[in-house]
């Protein structure tokens, strides 16, 4: 979606236009959702928080300024923000534990030179990836997110989660360790190139 | 050329390093000779053997981080380390010494050696991933616009009448006036240039009329006297002429 496009559906949604923001919802929701079930690891939770997010992100339109930066910018910052905060607030509450123990599971993955990984492989890879992710504690996991699987540079995640540039590539230096022990426990990760 | 002699000039001989004359007698020794000439054939045979057969290599790279690390420990670096710059490593931070005291370390620790290859491995995992997004679950969207609009039906909520026919204007306007606003600029320009030069005083078509006519008899004017300059010109040039033929 171009900057003016974004601003121009903003601006019709600030008018009261209900099929602008339907284009809103449905451009962003598939990424965002995304994100969320990344932090929850559950389809529920990450269903709730979707629509948290946008039930503010609507109630905050009229903030919404294009010249500090295109909507798809504002609103993922707004999202991130959020789906944080939750997560945040989620770990110092008790839960109970929702993954089963991974470890016991031997997962084949073929690490054969030039052989194509098929779709069911991608998708195979992508549940031990999020069931690794889950594994690590919530300050690693957080770095790790919004750096490997977010892309954020280093800065941005300063910036997101308000702690010092050093503790942000520690974290994510550490988190990336633990996460490749993790699944080269899963044996997700091939032992060796051999 | 004795036997003795033989033996004791052979390494000479297979060096290069014999006087010609002598080089020819062991030469010829060795064609007499058999047990002489077995002998010179088994020595060239053991030593092209030695030559190939070399000692098995030793990793480069893990034979001088040994050295280095029984001969300097200080330059050495701990597991713990070697985690904590791993990252800096992988993003190519690492400034050189600490680069080298990394590598060494990786070369020579079974613990850590295989660690680099995991974390890019698990991050290209992490890559992977991104590509591998979720649909949206069924229902989500009617839940969200229910949960801002109120009803799941998008369409039927409008913004009110004004703001639409403001939007409708603006949607007009827009291909018109922005784009084209150039040609505008230059046709009030040159409209203004025509009509300021020929307009009434009084503005009426029939003044702008009268004032045609009025700059139409002046220009005819104008041009009549010119004329009439110059027909006296040329006379007044004819006369002269004369004149100079007269004299």
């Amino acid at each position: 979606m171009a900057v003016g496009d974004g601003a121009e559906l903003v601006r019709r949604c600030r008018a009261g236009d209900g099929a602008a923001w339907e284009e809103i919802v449905s451009s962003y929701s598939r990424r965002i959702y995304n994100l969320a079930y990344r932090f929850t690891s559950r389809a529920d939770a990450a269903e709730d928080l979707t629509q948290e997010v946008f039930i503010r992100v609507y109630r905050s339109l009229e903030q919404y300024d294009s010249k500090q930066g295109d909507l798809q910018n504002w609103l993922m910052r707004l999202a991130r923000n959020l789906i944080i905060d939750d997560y945040r607030r989620r770990q110092r509450t008790p839960h109970d534990s929702q993954a089963d123990d991974l470890e016991d599971h031997t997962y084949h993955l073929r690490s054969g030179a030039g052989s194509v990984q098929n779709d069911m492989e991608r998708r195979e890879l992508g549940v031990q990836v999020q069931a690794g992710i889950d594994k690590l504690s919530p300050d690693l996991r957080t770095c790790v997110i919004l750096r490997d699987i977010e892309e954020l540079s280093y800065q941005e995640i300063v910036d997101l989660l308000g702690i010092p540039e050093g503790t942000v590539k520690s974290r994510i230096n550490r988190g990336r360790i633990e996460l490749a022990k993790i699944l080269r426990r899963m044996r997700v990760v091939a032992m060796t190139n051999t | 050329m004795l036997c003795a002699e033989f033996e004791d000039r052979l390494t000479d001989y297979l060096d290069g390093a014999l006087e010609p004359d002598t080089n020819r007698a062991f030469a010829e020794h060795a064609m007499r000779c058999p047990v002489c000439h077995d002998l010179l054939s088994e020595v060239k045979k053991t030593l092209s053997a030695c030559r190939a057969s070399q000692a098995p290599a030793p990793l480069a790279a893990e034979l001088e981080a040994r050295i280095i690390m029984s001969t300097m420990p200080s330059a050495g670096m701990s597991c713990e380390e070697f985690e904590e710059y791993l990252t800096d490593y992988l993003d190519g931070f690492l400034p050189a010494p600490l680069f080298h005291r990394w590598e060494r370390h990786a070369a020579i620790c079974e613990r850590c050696t295989e660690l680099p290859g995991q974390v890019v491995r698990s991050i290209g995992a992490c890559y992977t991933y991104i590509s591998e997004e979720m649909p949206v679950p069924a229902g989500l969207h009617e839940r969200i616009l229910q949960a801002t609009l109120g009803t799941t039906d998008a369409e039927e909520v409008r913004a009110p009448l004004a703001a639409r026919i403001g939007a409708w204007m603006r949607s007009l306007l827009d291909p018109i006036v922005s784009p084209q606003f150039a040609t505008v600029a230059t046709m009030l320009l040159v409209a203004v240039l025509v009509l300021t030069s020929t307009v009434s005083a009084d503005g009426s078509v029939g003044g702008m009329y009268r004032a045609s006519i009025r700059l139409a008899e002046k220009t005819y004017v104008n041009g009549a006297s010119s004329m009439k300059g110059l027909i006296n010109q040329s006379e007044k040039q004819a006369d002269d002429k004369e004149g100079i033929v007269r004299e």
